[in-house]
């Protein structure tokens, strides 16, 4: 895998992680008073282009990569993902929560070596 | 204009059961989508046309799973209304663990034994964070 690979699997994960924290936070503006739709549009629509550059990336890398390789950096994304709503959302995480985080990733790992060679 | 801070009391609109629901349609979804791409793999076609997965669109079970998925996309949005991502998210791991099983079940793949540890760690990791969030949310 080249550094330049690497990079764009580390972005792709990175706009998934920041697309979903986009929709979150303006979901979470649904029914508050003041209404707020600028926040709610704002949210929903970043979040959006977002997923669809993660979709754009994951689907260039999957045509050049093999499934193997490629699948054990998704047990990367619940560990960025509660470290992001933590910093932006202000979303509590315990010291159970990162054991569960934890057990996902080893578990995504263990799926993604059990994907056999040469398949896409 | 009232400010509603809790989730509707009605047992069809409660969050968590539209967490649960999203893992079944992403599932579903993704399992209709393998149907309807092997399908229309045989078909004749350029090999660069097959390449941009067009060709898939051909086939009813990969529109219905295109239509799962925008569904379960709208269903999202409402569970994210109420939970917090960090929860809903871990809980959508499992859709990993239902894919496997409906491939094996209803499309007759196998799981190996490394599969088999891989689902239960990711099993037990969602029962921990989830416990973890149903204390939090008792505190408040």
């Amino acid at each position: 895998m080249t550094p330049l690979t690497v990079t764009l699997v580390l972005l792709s994960q990175l706009a998934q992680v920041g697309g979903q924290v986009l929709l979150k936070h303006g979901m979470s503006e649904v029914g508050r008073t003041p209404r707020r739709t600028g926040a709610v549009l704002r949210g929903l629509g970043g979040g959006i282009a977002l997923l669809t550059a993660w979709f754009g990336l994951w689907m260039g890398l999957m045509q050049k990569l093999e499934l193997s390789q490629l699948y054990p950096f998704t047990g990367l994304s619940p560990v960025l993902m509660v470290l992001a709503a933590s910093l932006f959302l202000r979303e509590r995480a315990d010291g159970r929560t990162w054991l569960g985080v934890a057990l996902i990733t080893a578990g995504t790992i263990l799926v993604a070596f059990s994907v056999p060679a040469g398949s896409h | 204009m009232t400010t509603p801070t809790k989730p509707p009391s009605a047992w069809y609109l409660n969050p968590y059961l539209h967490l649960g629901l999203n893992c079944a349609l992403m599932a579903a979804s993704e399992l209709l989508l393998k149907v309807g791409a092997t399908e229309q793999s045989g078909i004749a076609a350029p090999e660069w046309l097959k390449g941009t997965g067009l060709t898939t669109l051909g086939s009813w079970w990969t529109i219905a799973g295109i239509g799962l998925y925008i569904l379960a996309f709208v269903n999202w949005l409402y569970v994210l209304r109420w939970i917090p991502l960090n929860l809903a998210y871990l809980v959508t791991s499992s859709v990993q663990v239902l894919i496997a099983l409906g491939a094996w079940l209803l499309l007759g793949e196998g799981i190996s034994l490394l599969r088999w540890g891989g689902i239960a760690l990711i099993t037990a990791g969602i029962v921990f964070s989830a416990q973890s969030s149903a204390q939090a949310e008792e505190k408040l």
